[in-house]
């Protein structure tokens, strides 16, 4: 289904200043431009805000990487020395005692549960496309859902299992840093992604309104992209 | 410029309370109220299940001020339609209007309002705030150097003074010009609605209020004394204040990062019919050149003090070298937010006086299309230049001739848009009102601030400034003199169409002098300690420098005092002011042609735009500035005065 952009009329406007309220169109009564100027403006609005997010991520990697090429006093992936408690050598230097890698089991499984996730709100969207009605789209938007708490559960339970702790040097302050990052973009996409499975089974996408499930669709694919980036570095450059 | 405009109408519609039970009773007051419980709440649970706490934990004041930040949002209401959203339970029509503010009154300024003005507005009280907090920090710094041995604050107070005044008016002069103008003024001058978001615009000014009490309270957690760039280690050593310090950041970034992409969006997809990107006023173009260094710088921030969180409450090590971390990753990443931060804040006031001049001499901007590639090269250039701020530490020497060469490059489009605005004004007709005083004294301080500048960026020359005086009055030169002082000037320009009243020109006056004055003086008296060799950031110092600080001191006292005046001509003339009309200035730029007070809608037939903003001088075509929607008349003023045209093109006097 096409989206072609209309003039809207000059009557009824709300309170910001847009048209009257479209029949079947979602959010009925809220802001009610057209299709087109709606999904032109969220989109927008969607890739800079992916955009700010990814400078983010290349700041995490940054860390990882400069601390990693540094590794000041050896204590990049292994500290046996505490704030608390530090141990050195005789001369005071610090002893430099290697920590357990990360199991990348863990991290694997939470980047496959993100990106079926984002593969499922992708069908989702397909469904609103084409019009395949209220149960396809939340079935599929459903489904995406069960991946993604898999992932932030995943994630959770992953905070159990690491066998080191923050204390532990810079690797294992880098590597709990990205874990933490991707909980909260976890959660921030569990959010959405409960949305567009409660609003999917109210009929809220139906017609024109498909648009918006392409807009979750972009930040669940970035979303998965972000995390499997963090989950190979993780995974490779220990 | 032309446009159509009918008269408002939803200002009257009367809002029922209707259904929305407590949604409609949200206010500023339920969220102190939510965010004092749900940040007692943070407080029992963490402290009962954090090991060995005690209130001062770095553990137990992070969940505290996290319970603020999120209870208060959660009581203003900030997130009522994100839940609302993903429950399937949509704003009804109703609820939209209320959400504006209609029928509301005044009362709606301390609500959650999605009206553009109404959050202009809501900016320019919090910037004022804000300010008289960091001034009068400033006052306390400059009446402790008086004397080499003041013993008016102790030292560590001294120093937690210096970070909270250097903090607070960093996020002043960030949103001083974004908020308030980027907001009113912005949208109607573009011919929209109202901003692309309007729920988010109201975000964004609420986020950031709830971020000020953490920053005051910062006075009650035994203070940061690690000056306003809080570098590592001192930061992660300071007091639990400094926890509270970086709740503050977090929670500004997120305010400034929404604020950034609403702008961008709505210049770029809000425009009126025929308001193609070359006929955008300059002040529009340098709010989206800010807002979008504001969207890329701001991420940095967030970064760096969330490690730094992390740091002191959870023991990583990102910027301890005992265990394996480095000062120099938060130096780095810091400053790559850091100094892109300063054209953040100087982007818009500068775009604001081009505006301004281009009024006053009824003038086009001179070098319109060579203003904006400026501020797109300043935008540009000022996230290569970070390092300048380290020639001193140690970090990669290699690398200190290439970043001194990038920082030299900046002054290059900073320059040409200098000559932009002296272009604009020369052989211009000049009529010379209060906001032109400001614009004149933003020319003499900008130079100074910037001439003074290029001293820095150079190598060997920053070896010797660097951490002493000089480097302070550079940048109060640059921001206080160049940035708040185009700020002023917007202020004084725009006040008419946000209060629709005219500002008492006479006091305006007196203010402007004991200002311009008090500037010079102080930051004269700085210039001098910094060649005499005086650091930054001490609390005692030697008698040889007490002259110096002597003249620094009593210019501060007069600037204050000047700003005493303007901020009581503003609150009086806000109250007592002559009634404006819609176009005081014969400005030519859109948000000139609607009425004042502006009606909700600004617009509610679609303006049509068919000239270049600045058409001042050329006579009008025929059939060129024909709306086609309706014909109208020049607005009818509201509530007195009448619209005195677009005839005024030559000079006039005050």
């Amino acid at each position: 289904m096409a989206i072609t952009e209309t003039d809207h009329g000059t009557d009824g406007h709300d309170a910001h200043g847009h048209g009257p309220v479209v029949a079947g169109a979602e959010n009925p009564g809220g802001e009610h431009e057209t299709a087109f100027r709606r999904d032109q403006k969220e989109r927008l609005m969607l890739w800079l805000l992916i955009g700010g997010d990814g400078l983010f991520l290349v700041l995490e990697l940054f860390t990882w990487f400069y601390l990693r090429a540094l590794n000041v006093n050896g204590l990049w992936n292994g500290a046996a020395c505490t704030k608390a408690n530090p141990c050195t050598d005789g001369l005071g230097n610090p002893i430099n005692a290697p920590i357990t890698k990360a199991d990348p089991k863990h991290a694997i499984i939470i980047a496959v549960s993100t990106v079926l996730a984002a593969a499922f709100v992708w069908l989702a969207e397909s469904a609103a496309r084409r019009d395949a009605g209220k149960r396809a789209v939340s079935a599929m938007a459903g489904i995406g859902v069960l991946f993604i708490l898999l992932a932030v559960g995943w994630q959770i339970y992953q905070f159990q299992v690491i066998p080191f702790t923050t204390i532990d040097g810079a690797y294992a302050s880098t590597y709990i840093f990205f874990m933490g990052s991707t909980l909260a973009h976890l959660i921030l996409l569990t959010f959405i992604m409960l949305g567009l499975w409660i609003r999917a089974s109210k009929g809220r996408y139906a017609g024109a309104t498909w648009y918006r499930v392409r807009l979750i669709r972009f930040f669940a694919v970035w979303i998965a992209v972000s995390t499997v980036i963090l989950v190979a570095v993780g995974a490779l450059f220990y | 410029m032309t446009t159509a405009v009918a008269p408002p109408l939803l200002e009257d519609t009367p809002i029922g309370p209707k259904a929305g039970g407590f949604y409609r009773h949200q206010s500023v007051w339920t969220g102190l109220g939510f965010g004092i419980f749900l940040g007692f709440l943070a407080w029992l649970i963490s402290h009962a299940t954090v090991q060995g706490s005690n209130w001062g934990t770095d553990m137990v004041v992070t969940c505290t001020m996290v319970g603020w930040v999120v209870g208060f949002n959660i009581g203003v209401g900030t997130f009522n339609a994100p839940i609302r959203w993903m429950l399937g339970h949509d704003q009804t029509h109703e609820d939209e209007l209320y959400a504006a503010g209609v029928g509301q009154g005044s009362s709606r300024y301390l609500k959650f309002c999605t009206d553009h003005k109404v959050v202009g507005t809501q900016y320019l009280v919090l910037v004022m705030v804000l300010f008289g907090v960091g001034g009068t920090l400033a006052m306390m710094i400059r009446t402790q150097l008086i004397t080499p041995h003041s013993t008016f604050l102790d030292p560590q107070t001294y120093n937690a003074i210096v970070t909270i005044h250097g903090m607070v008016m960093i996020i002043a002069t960030i949103i001083m010009v974004s908020g308030p103008f980027a907001n009113f003024i912005m949208p109607i001058m573009i011919g929209a609605k109202d901003m692309a978001f309007p729920r988010l615009n109201a975000m964004s000014f609420w986020v950031v209020v709830s971020a000020v009490p953490c920053l005051l309270a910062t006075f009650f957690l035994g203070g940061v004394n690690a000056g306003w760039t809080t570098y590592a280690p001192l930061s992660v050593q300071a007091p639990a204040a400094m926890d509270a310090f970086a709740m503050t950041i977090i929670t500004f970034v997120v305010s400034v990062t929404i604020a950034g992409v609403n702008t961008i969006v709505t210049v770029v997809t809000m425009r009126a019919k025929g308001m193609t990107m070359g006929r955008l006023p300059i002040f529009t173009w340098g709010s989206v050149v800010g807002g979008a260094l504001g969207l890329y710088a701001m991420p940095a921030f967030l970064v760096v003090m969330t490690m730094m969180i992390t740091d002191r409450a959870t023991g990583t090590s990102f910027f301890v070298p005992e265990v394996g971390g480095s000062q120099w990753l938060y130096e780095n990443i810091f400053w790559i937010m850091g100094h892109p931060e300063v054209y953040v804040i100087l982007i818009p006031p500068v775009a604001a006086v081009l505006e301004i001049a281009s009024t006053f001499a009824r003038k086009p901007v001179f070098g319109y299309k060579v203003a904006i590639a400026g501020f797109v090269a300043i935008a540009s250039l000022s996230i290569m230049v970070w390092a300048h701020h380290m020639f001193t530490t140690g970090w990669a020497p290699n690398l200190a001739a290439p970043f001194m060469l990038t920082t030299e490059l900046i002054s290059i489009p900073t320059g040409i848009i200098f000559l932009c605005t002296i272009g604009t004004l020369w052989k211009g007709s000049i009529w010379t009102r209060l906001p032109m005083y400001f614009v004149y004294l933003f020319v003499w301080n900008f130079i100074i601030g910037g001439v003074t500048g290029i001293y820095l960026s150079d190598v060997p020359a920053d070896q010797f400034f660097h951490g002493d005086m000089f480097v302070t009055a550079h940048f109060h030169y640059t921001l206080l003199g160049g940035a708040m002082i185009g700020a002023t000037a917007a202020v004084c320009y725009w006040f008419p169409k946000v209060t629709g009243r005219m500002l008492n020109e006479g006091i305006g006056k007196v203010a402007f002098w004991m200002i311009a004055i008090g500037i010079q003086v102080t930051y004269f008296g700085q210039f001098w300690e910094g060649f005499q060799g005086m650091a930054r950031r001490v609390a005692y110092y030697n008698p040889h420098y007490e002259a110096a600080n002597q003249m620094s001191t009593a210019g501060a006292y007069l600037l204050m005092a000047g700003w005493l005046v303007f901020l009581y001509m503003m609150l009086s003339s806000w109250r007592h002011g002559k009634i404006a009309p819609a176009n005081p200035w014969h400005a030519k730029t859109l948000e000139w042609k609607v009425p004042t007070p502006v009606p909700l809608e600004n617009f509610l037939v679609d303006p049509v735009v068919t000239s270049d903003p600045y058409t001042y001088g050329e006579g009008v075509p025929d059939g060129q500035e024909v709306p086609a929607t309706a014909p109208a008349p020049e607005p009818e003023l509201v509530p007195a005065g009448s619209a005195p045209g677009d005839e005024h093109d030559g000079g006039g006097a005050s």
